[in-house]
This record gives C-alpha cells, sequence and structure tokens, in this order.
C-alpha cells in the first residue's frame, strides 16, 4: 500500500491545470447535440400531457398528418410497449405513454417535421382524447387508503420502500441522557443544467440506430434504448456529444426523446433532431426529491450520538427513475461523518401526480446532511456544548468501520472542521457578530462512487500513436467538470509525456470501452483507477522493447519527460518516440493498453443496507456568515469557507471549481430554489422565475475560501478521491444554522425564504413581549 | 397559464411614422391588433396564447418615438420607445433625475434593457412594472395619439385595473412627460425581489419628497407602489399624513400604517398578500427616509 511518504513527485498531477477544452468552448467550437446538421435531417416535438392524471381514450393523429411539412406522427403503440428503467425492480417507463398519462408534461405523441416550427403547429393538430382521472400530488394522501393509484404493480402507490436497522436502536434510545425529534422538509430543486437535452437519431434501413446526445452515462441510456425498443443491444449506438452540464437527470438516462428521435427516424428513414425548450426541461421529472425527514436522535450529557431513528417520505412523482436507490443512499449515509452505533432507517417514496424525481448532484445526502446537522446544532445548543466541540466528538475516525459496514482508510474529518474554524474566524464570530449577522456550520460527507448490484466496473483503453501521443478511451464522459483533463494528467504522469500528448476521445458505444460513465461521483477513483492501469500497462509493453534495444532489465526502465530512463544508470536514456517507432515499424506492435477497476470483491446486501458501498468516503465542513435584513428578512451570504478531503487532489483547479460549484448549488437550494407546482402544473418554468443563484447572490470570491486537507486515499489513482459533490452537503445546515444565529429562527423546511424569516422573527417578538 | 408554444399566425407590419400606426389601428380592437414595442413581454404574451392578435405592428421602425429631451420648462419628454438603455445612458437623465436611472437599472439584466422600453413597462398595465411608481411619483403626464389626435392625461389615471388602461383601442402610448424636478426635491425606488438582481418585484416602491428648506419639513411627498394592489397606485392619503410634518419615527410609522390601509395585495403562488404588506410597511418607511436623505443632502451641498 502506497503512503503519503512514499509518494514520489509528480511531473503532471498535483498542477492546477485549465481544462482541455476551454479553448473550443470558450471560441463556440465545441460542437453540442443541438450544433449538429445532418443532410435531410428532419426536426422532432413532442406533444406533452396536460392533465395530471388520465386515460388516453384515443388519438387522431390524421390532421397533423395532413400539414404540409410533416413526417410522421408517433404515439405509444408504435413502442413495442416494454417497460424500461434504472432498476429491474422498478422498470415503469414507457418511451410514449400508451393508456395513461401520469403527470402534466409526460410525452404522449411525437411528430418529425421539415423544420421545428412545423413541427410544433402539428403537435395542435392532434386529437388526444383524454378520460381525467383523480389525482394526487402529496406523498401522505397518496398513501392513504382510497388514494388515485398511479401503477397498478405499487399497492399504496409506495414505489421503493427501504429499512436498515444496525446496534439496538430502542436500547440505546433508553441509555441516552438527551432525546429529541424534529421533522425537516425539503423542496424539489432541478439539476439546472444550461444545456437543455438534446439529441439526434438515425435508423439507417438496415436496422442499426445511432443516437448522438449530450450524455453524461452513454452506456446506461444504451442499454435502456434496447430495452424500450426491445432491440439487440448490438444494433444500437450511442455517441456522446459535448455536454454542457449535466448534475444527473435526464442525460443520465434514455428519455423519450430519444427514443422518439430514433422511432420517427424509422419510419422517415431521414436523421431527426430533439431539442428541449428550458422551459419543458423544468416541466418534466428528473429533480430532486423533495422531502419530508422525520430524525430522532438520542445522545449522552456529553453529546455523543448513541442513536439515530430516521423515517424519510419521499415525494417520488410519476415514475420511478432512480429513486429506488435514492432513498437507500439517504440511510447509508446517515453513517456518515459522524459515528452512530445504533441507527434505524425506515423510507417510503411514494408516486404521486408530480414531475419524477431522481438523482442530483449530493443525491438525497444533501437533504440528510440539511436535518441532521441542524438538529445537532440543536443538541449542541440544549446540552450546552460548543458546536465544533459536538461535531468532533462524533467525528468518524480514518480506520473506523461504521455501523452499516463502511471500512473508512481515510477520513480527515477533525481536520477539516480545524481549518474552516480557522479560515472563517469562527471563534472570533460565534456569539460576537452584530444583531442580524450570523455565522453557522455544517458537515457532511460523500462516497466516491457507489458499488451497484448492475454494472460498476470501469475500464480503459490507450492506443499509442506513432508520434508517441495517445488516444485514451474510456465509458466516463466530461460533463464540464473535468473529466477529460484530469483523465488525461493520470495517463500523462504515467507515461512520462504531457497532458497535451493524451487525446481523451469522446464515449461512443460502439468504439470505447464499457464503463457506467459519469454518475455518483465515481469518475476520478474507478476510471481514475482503470486509465492508471492502462497506462501502466503501455509502459510494460514499451519497457519490453526499450530494454531489449538498450540492454537494460525492463523493471528497471522510468517514464519521464518523453524518455525512457535507466533508474539504475540515468545516463542510459531513449527517447519515447523513437522507441515507440522501432517497436510499431520493425516490430509490428500495437502498443495499447487495458485497465479496469471493479472493486467488487465484496457485495452489498441491499435488503438490509449492510456493506462497504465504495472504496472511498470524504469529510466536508464549511461555515457559512451570513446578514438578514431584519425588515424584509431577506439573507445576504456574505462569506462561505469549507474544507474538504478529497484526499490528494489531482488537478487543484478542477478541485476548486467543483467545490465552489458544489457550495453554490447548495446556495440555491437553501436559499432560492424552488419547482413550484399547483395541482401539478409547475408555475415558474422559465429561468426567470425557477430562481437559480446568480453572481450577485454569492459572497465575493475574496470570502469565498475552500481548503484541500491533503490525504492520501489507498484506494484512489495517486492517493484522490471525489470532489464534486461531498462540498455541497454541508453548506445547507450551515445557512439554516447562520439564519438561526442571526435572527433566532429556526428554519426546517426549505428554501429559507424571506417570508419565512421575517414571520419567524415576528413569532419571536410577540413571545418575548408575551413573556 | 399555458406553457409556452411558438408565436402563433400573424401578419406583421412595420410602420415608420405615428402616422403610420394611428392610421393601421384606427378602427380595430385590441384582439386583432397587438402592438410590439421591445417584445419582452408581448413575445412572452403571444407564445402563451394570451393574445393571438391578427397583425403585429412593430414600432421598432417609429424613429420618432425614440427620443429623450430636455423640455423648454426645464422637464423632460421621454418618446414610448426609449429603451431602458438608452433611458440610463442618457446625461441629463442621470444629472437631473436619478430616481429614473435607479429604477431603470434595476429591471432584469442587461440583455433585457437592451431592448425593454419605457413605453412597454408602462403600457403593458402590469402591477410589477416597475417604471410607472416611479414616473407616478414624478408626476407625469402621458400622451395618448390616434387618428383622432392627441390627449394627454397623469400617468396615475391610466391603469383603471389589472391589466388594463384607459387608452381606447385606437390610441397608441406616444410620449412620457414630466415636470422639472422640485427644488429640495428628490426620491428613490426600493424594489424587493428575492434573489439580490435581475429578479421580479415582489414589492416596489417609490418615494419622492419635497423638503421644505426652512421649515425643514416635507413640503410635498409623492409615494406609488409596484405589487401593492392589482394596478401601480398612489397612496395619496399616506402621502398627506406627513406633509407639512418633520421626519420623525411615529410620522413614518403612521405613513406606513396608512399605505398598508390603502393597498390591497395580492397572494399568489410568488408570494402571500400578507407578506407583500410587510413589504410595503417596511420599504415605504426605509423609501421615504432615503428619500428625505438625499434631499437634505442636496440642499447642504448647494453653496
Ligand atoms: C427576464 C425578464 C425580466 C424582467 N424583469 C423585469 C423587471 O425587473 N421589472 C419590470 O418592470 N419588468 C420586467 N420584465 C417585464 C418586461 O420586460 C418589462 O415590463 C418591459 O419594460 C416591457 O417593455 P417592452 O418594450 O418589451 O414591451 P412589449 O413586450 O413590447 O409590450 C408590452 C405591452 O405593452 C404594449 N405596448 C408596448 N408599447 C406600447 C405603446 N407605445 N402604446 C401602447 N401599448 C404598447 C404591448 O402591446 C404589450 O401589450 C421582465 C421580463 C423578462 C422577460
Amino acid at each position: 500500500m502506497m503512503n503519503r511518504d512514499s509518494q514520489r513527485e509528480f511531473q503532471v498531477l498535483g498542477k492546477p491545470t485549465p481544462k482541455k477544452d476551454a479553448p473550443q468552448k470558450a471560441a463556440g467550437r465545441a460542437e453540442f447535440a443541438d450544433d449538429i446538421s445532418m443532410p435531410g435531417m428532419l426536426h422532432g416535438k413532442l406533444l406533452r400531457s396536460p392533465h395530471p392524471h388520465a386515460r388516453i381514450v384515443a388519438i387522431d393523429a390524421s390532421l397533423a398528418l395532413a400539414l404540409p411539412g410533416v413526417r410522421a406522427v408517433i404515439t405509444g403503440r408504435d413502442f413495442p410497449g416494454v417497460r424500461y428503467g434504472n432498476l429491474p425492480q422498478t422498470r415503469d417507463y414507457l418511451p410514449l405513454a400508451i393508456d395513461t398519462v401520469r403527470y402534466i408534461g409526460e410525452e404522449v405523441a411525437a411528430v418529425a417535421a421539415v423544420d421545428e416550427d412545423t413541427a410544433e403547429e402539428a403537435l395542435d393538430l392532434i386529437r388526444v382524447e383524454y378520460e381525467v382521472l383523480p389525482a394526487v400530488f402529496d406523498p401522505e394522501e397518496a398513501m392513504k387508503q382510497g388514494a388515485p393509484q398511479l401503477h397498478g404493480q405499487s399497492p399504496g402507490n409506495v414505489s421503493a420502500h427501504t429499512e436498515s436497522h444496525f446496534g439496538d436502536v430502542e436500547a440505546a434510545f433508553a441509555q441516552a441522557d438527551y432525546v429529541r425529534e424534529d421533522v425537516f422538509e425539503t423542496q424539489p430543486v432541478k439539476q439546472g443544467m444550461l444545456e437543455p437535452h438534446a439529441c439526434v437519431g438515425l435508423w439507417d434501413g438496415f436496422g442499426k440506430a445511432t443516437l448522438w446526445s449530450c450524455k453524461m452515462s452513454p452506456y446506461a441510456v444504451w442499454r435502456q434504448l434496447a430495452m424500450g425498443l426491445d432491440i439487440k443491444p448490438g444494433d444500437i449506438r450511442v455517441v456522446q456529444t459535448y455536454v454542457g452540464g449535466g448534475f444527473s437527470g435526464g442525460k443520465q438516462e434514455a428519455m423519450p426523446m430519444d427514443f422518439c428521435a430514433l422511432m420517427l427516424s424509422k419510419k422517415t428513414g431521414r436523421p431527426v433532431k430533439l431539442v428541449h425548450t428550458m422551459e419543458e426541461v423544468l416541466i418534466i421529472g428528473h429533480m430532486r426529491h423533495p422531502m419530508k425527514i422525520w430524525l430522532r436522535t438520542g445522545t449522552t450529557k456529553d453529546g455523543r450520538i448513541l442513536a439515530q431513528h430516521v423515517k424519510l417520505l419521499a415525494n417520488g412523482g410519476a415514475y420511478s427513475s432512480i429513486g429506488g436507490f435514492s432513498i437507500f443512499l439517504a440511510g447509508a449515509m446517515i453513517n456518515l461523518p459522524y459515528r452512530v452505533p445504533n441507527m434505524k432507517f425506515e423510507a417510503d417514496r411514494v408516486y404521486t401526480n408530480n414531475g419524477f424525481c431522481g438523482a442530483l448532484r449530493g443525491h438525497t445526502v444533501v437533504q440528510m446532511c440539511f436535518a441532521r446537522d441542524s438538529q445537532l446544532e440543536k443538541i449542541a445548543e440544549d446540552l450546552a456544548i460548543d458546536p465544533l466541540e459536538i461535531r468532533r466528538r462524533n467525528a468518524i475516525q480514518d480506520g473506523d468501520v461504521t455501523a452499516n459496514g463502511f471500512r473508512i482508510n481515510t477520513f480527515a474529518f477533525d481536520e477539516c472542521i480545524t481549518r474552516v474554524a480557522e479560515m472563517s474566524g469562527w471563534y472570533n464570530k460565534k456569539g460576537k457578530l452584530p444583531k442580524y449577522r450570523g455565522i453557522g456550520f455544517g458537515c457532511g460527507a460523500h462516497l466516491s462512487g457507489a458499488r451497484l448490484m448492475g454494472h460498476s466496473a470501469s475500464t480503459a483503453e490507450m492506443r499509442m500513436l506513432e508520434d508517441g501521443t495517445v488516444h485514451l478511451t474510456t465509458g466516463s464522459t466530461d460533463v464540464g467538470q473535468g473529466v477529460e483533463t484530469v483523465m488525461s494528467m493520470i495517463a500523462a504522469e504515467v507515461l512520462g509525456v504531457t497532458v497535451d500528448d493524451v487525446h481523451y476521445l469522446k464515449v461512443d458505444s460502439a468504439a470505447t470501452p464499457l464503463d457506467p460513465g459519469t454518475f455518483g461521483s465515481r469518475v476520478t477513483l474507478f476510471t481514475g483507477n482503470a486509465v492508471k492501469q492502462a497506462a501502466e500497462d503501455i509502459c510494460r509493453q514499451l519497457a519490453e522493447v526499450a530494454g531489449e534495444r538498450m540492454g537494460v532489465d525492463p523493471r528497471d526502465l522510468m517514464f519521464f519527460r518523453h524518455e525512457i530512463i535507466n533508474r539504475k544508470d540515468e545516463k542510459q536514456r531513449c527517447s519515447l518516440k523513437e522507441i515507440v517507432r522501432w517497436g510499431m515499424f520493425q516490430q509490428g506492435r500495437i502498443f495499447s493498453g487495458r485497465g479496469s477497476y471493479g472493486y467488487s470483491e465484496e457485495k452489498i446486501d441491499f435488503r438490509t443496507g449492510h456493506g462497504n458501498l465504495s472504496p472511498a468516503y470524504n469529510p466536508t465542513a464549511c461555515a457559512v456568515e451570513v446578514e438578514v435584513d431584519p425588515e424584509t428578512g431577506r439573507v445576504t451570504v456574505v462569506g462561505l469557507w469549507g474544507a474538504d478531503d478529497s484526499g490528494t487532489p489531482l488537478n487543484p483547479l478542477a478541485v476548486k471549481g467543483q467545490v465552489i460549484g458544489a457550495a453554490v448549488m447548495s446556495i440555491g437550494h437553501a436559499l432560492y430554489e424552488n419547482l413550484i407546482r399547483v395541482d401539478g402544473k409547475v408555475m415558474n418554468p422559465s429561468l426567470r422565475d425557477y430562481k437559480m443563484p446568480q453572481a450577485t447572490d454569492l459572497p465575493k470570491l475574496a470570502d469565498f475560501k475552500h481548503s484541500n486537507v491533503i490525504t492520501w486515499e489507498p484506494e484512489g489513482p495517486f492517493g484522490a478521491k471525489e470532489a464534486g459533490q461531498g462540498a455541497g452537503t454541508g453548506v445547507i445546515a450551515a445557512l439554516a444554522n447562520a439564519v438561526y444565529d442571526a435572527t433566532g429562527v429556526r428554519l426546517t423546511s426549505l428554501p429559507m425564504t424571506p417570508e419565512h424569516i421575517l414571520f419567524g422573527m415576528k413569532r419571536l417578538q410577540a413571545q418575548n413581549r408575551g413573556q | 397559464m399555458t406553457y409556452l408554444k411558438r408565436l402563433p399566425r400573424f401578419e406583421y407590419l412595420g410602420p415608420q411614422s405615428l402616422a403610420e400606426v394611428c392610421g393601421m389601428i384606427a378602427g380595430t380592437s385590441r384582439d386583432e391588433v397587438m402592438l410590439l414595442a421591445g417584445g419582452t413581454d408581448a413575445i412572452l404574451q403571444m407564445r402563451r396564447r394570451e393574445r393571438v392578435p391578427r397583425r403585429v405592428i412593430g414600432l421598432k421602425g417609429v424613429a420618432e418615438l425614440d427620443f429623450v429631451r430636455e423640455q423648454a420648462d426645464g422637464g423632460l419628454a421621454i418618446g414610448a420607445m426609449t429603451t431602458l438603455r438608452t433611458l440610463l445612458a442618457s446625461p441629463v437623465v442621470g444629472r437631473r433625475y436619478d430616481l429614473l436611472r435607479e429604477t431603470a437599472a434595476q429591471i432584469g439584466g442587461n440583455e433585457l434593457r437592451n431592448v425593454a422600453t419605457v413605453g412597454g413597462n408602462i403600457a403593458g398595465a402590469l402591477p410589477c412594472a416597475d417604471m410607472s411608481p416611479a414616473l407616478m411619483t414624478l408626476g407625469a403626464r402621458i400622451r395618448l395619439s390616434s387618428g383622432r389626435g392627441d390627449r394627454w392625461l397623469p400617468l396615475e389615471e391610466f391603469f383603471p385595473e389589472f391589466g388594463r388602461t384607459v387608452a381606447a383601442d385606437d390610441e397608441v402610448l406616444a410620449e412620457i412627460s414630466l415636470p422639472p424636478p422640485a427644488s429640495g426635491g428628490a426620491g428613490t425606488y426600493l424594489k424587493f425581489h428575492d434573489r439580490h438582481s435581475m429578479d421580479m418585484t415582489v414589492v416596489g416602491v417609490s418615494a419622492y419628497v419635497v423638503r421644505d428648506e426652512r421649515s425643514r419639513t416635507f413640503g410635498d411627498l409623492r409615494l406609488a407602489y409596484a405589487n401593492g394592489a392589482p394596478t401601480v397606485f398612489r397612496a395619496k392619503r399616506a402621502e398627506a399624513v406627513l406633509r407639512g410634518r418633520a421626519l420623525t419615527e411615529e410620522g413614518l410609522e403612521e405613513a406606513a400604517e396608512t399605505a398598508c390601509a390603502e393597498s390591497s395585495p395580492r397572494t399568489s403562488w410568488r408570494a402571500n398578500g400578507e407578506y407583500r404588506l410587510e413589504l410595503i410597511r417596511a420599504l415605504t418607511k426605509s423609501a421615504i427616509r432615503q428619500a428625505w436623505e438625499k434631499a437634505s443632502s442636496r440642499q447642504e451641498a448647494r453653496p
């Protein structure tokens, strides 16, 4: 096992490296799916349900088909009727609804026409006869007897249920000196990527279907397309385009638009493009689960957590997406970043007639951390313990095994807390700030990729070109987070070349190796390990040739700055290119490396929740300072200081971008964003009214500090762990705690609107007067 | 509310003069014809099918509606087609009507201000429009033109009810005219919204104070509100509370209470009426105080 001391000086890694694709993007040369144009290409549009719940009695498309310029209209009946989805037990999607629609915005039919306008005009001409059914929007209502049922196979509308129990919660509560219960509620939040979903489908006359699309996880899409179209995966090809932000959701799955692009192409023999409008992005499913979290915690007098019992109700919307795993993850992550020796978790994800929910950066960890770290602050207050001290007392340490079986290698949580205290000036501020100014602390944790039941192994392939540069392929995509750059850096480090010598190709299911793709913070660790191995594989092949030519034992050779050098006699060296050409031209060699990372020697038991879900875990801590306007209740975030143990940051520049980005998204979640729905209808489907934070809503960069607590994670490639999600998990609680510090108002539901804060302050004033 | 669709089919006309515009709309109804200024609201209305006109008359080519002019009497004339960007860049506005500059700067973002017009903001008759309260407190009068001729009326008489104006179907809003700024006068527009910028108004308060230098009292006070009621309106009883009085905390409280009593904000998914009332109370006080302070410091700064 490598440790910090044996870490050698890096050639490429560890240096802030700008993203390789930045020039293309800045120059407007990056080709996104919507930029694709093909000869004869048609444009598709989707007809959506105006009803939250209805039976489709009949669809008459004759008028639409008669409109000049319209080339095809399809409905659910044009597909084989096979349901698809993420988890085998919750396959409930159809490419287009067949007999029932379950939310406003659900896709009912699709049109292909010579241009977008004609396609849209045709939508108005499709006559759909609906029989409106009673609808239910609230999960508690949906579980009641007599509530409208969304899916026949799910009585009580429970789309997924999960439970786990470790230790003995009842006994621990009986022993506890202190017990409290709270309920927290969270709202629906959208991914908010700037590039709407887009795709081009081409189904040639010989049974082969190709989809070009901005997918984060092309292989997941590939498999789902095969499922829903009921054809062999081998007959489908998925080609990834540039991805303009993902944050999970529709870019991780096959969407109705993808199926329709292909089916419309099959019908017309032409390529068909579909692009969502931002309004469509906002009204369709794919969002963070709104949750009601009931949390009971028992501690000793000195604030040590003895037990936590969580009941969670998630409003899943009309379909499952990845929801079964979403609630499982929420339960698993109760075990981090604090020691919880006894824990019990019971969760239901419920179908309602709303847009459906799934994954979004931070997944369900974000909601759990909001609840847990808000409550922990109350416990600290009740027990008169310093809020940082109570966190230290419960902090998970290196080498711990959690109640549910997470095996912790590196976890520099204590140091994260200490750094944040220093950077934020915590002890000079806490309790000492002027009126209506407050500071709050929040912590969280994340994992570096989850081992799932289905496909979780990563692979990489690398091919050396005759000029000494390489083509690197994996199944992981750059969605703006910098995968292209960091994977190139890993390869370059091993091969002794520069980042630009590595060409990181986009995923193409016909050419790149199988890999689940980008989600769950898995890429740097899983794919990174595979890339490292692939590069080492090529080095071995090159060393063989070089050793022979130089008369040196290949094991003594090292790769440094485009040269292959004898470690024992550094004067003995030859250029990489020379060896490559010699091997290729004279010996007919193909230098091609392969690597994989599976980490599946042990299985997670998804029924009990026991098992080591990820190779590595990372803690985070942050402090947020706010100012509250006592007249209006409006919050201004004046500073944010975060520290994260992302292992060894391979590209510190990208890590910085990721942690700040994650924190910003959580500020949006905490204060501004809310997909407002009235009887299932989205009221704010524009980026004017769905309020993502803007630069003016964030602290100035000078007051937005981040520190990497550097550890050497043995499971990570070159000691690395994830950086994209963990940093957002503690922010919401920190904000809630800061608002409390500033005003005395404790908010347990999100977003924390000025209205809630103002009326909270007024209630407090009234109480104080009453006393 | 319907979701956005493509634009409906319509005939587009691009007149070059006000007379032509008047000719085109003479004898038509609001259902048939729609005027298009910057289009930042109008396009959305059509895409939501709230309006499905047969004809759209684009005003972009009517150069005579695009001006900001100092008047002989020291007042200001603003053409209806003046964009917010032009208004912001106008030296005379910066120098003498900083309330307008302050207000326009708070509307939307740069992209929006480049195309959105003053006329469109007013004529849309939305209760959340930000220019109207500021213009009302500055004593704006507006000119409506039609084939029948021109008529002038005070802006505060323009909005009879939510989303409507008193303009007849054949009338165009052509010009907004402001009297010269009063000596000792200063105003401020406070706009509350959830985000810190680029956001629609939850409540907006414009306060214009004319400070009597000798008596150190409110010589005049004008208050107007966005989203305080179904239309932008002036709170005349609240204004009267302070006239002739000095600035005191009690006076401010009283004026704010009166303004609340005069308001009837609605509850929508954007905000609750109850919360808007709280904002009206708080912002009325701050706006008056800030306008008062501006007026005082200007008087003191004078040699
Ligand atoms: C992203 C975004 C942000 C916004 N932010 C704000 C904000 O912060 N504050 C705010 O007040 N508004 C805001 N708006 C609303 C809108 O942009 C403004 O009200 C704008 O000033 C309207 O002007 P326009 O020139 O675009 O008018 P248009 O959209 O062209 O017209 C609006 C209405 O007025 C009518 N009309 C236009 N000109 C005349 C005329 N000369 N005579 C008679 N009728 C006429 C039109 O027929 C139409 O009914 C925002 C809109 C968007 C899309």
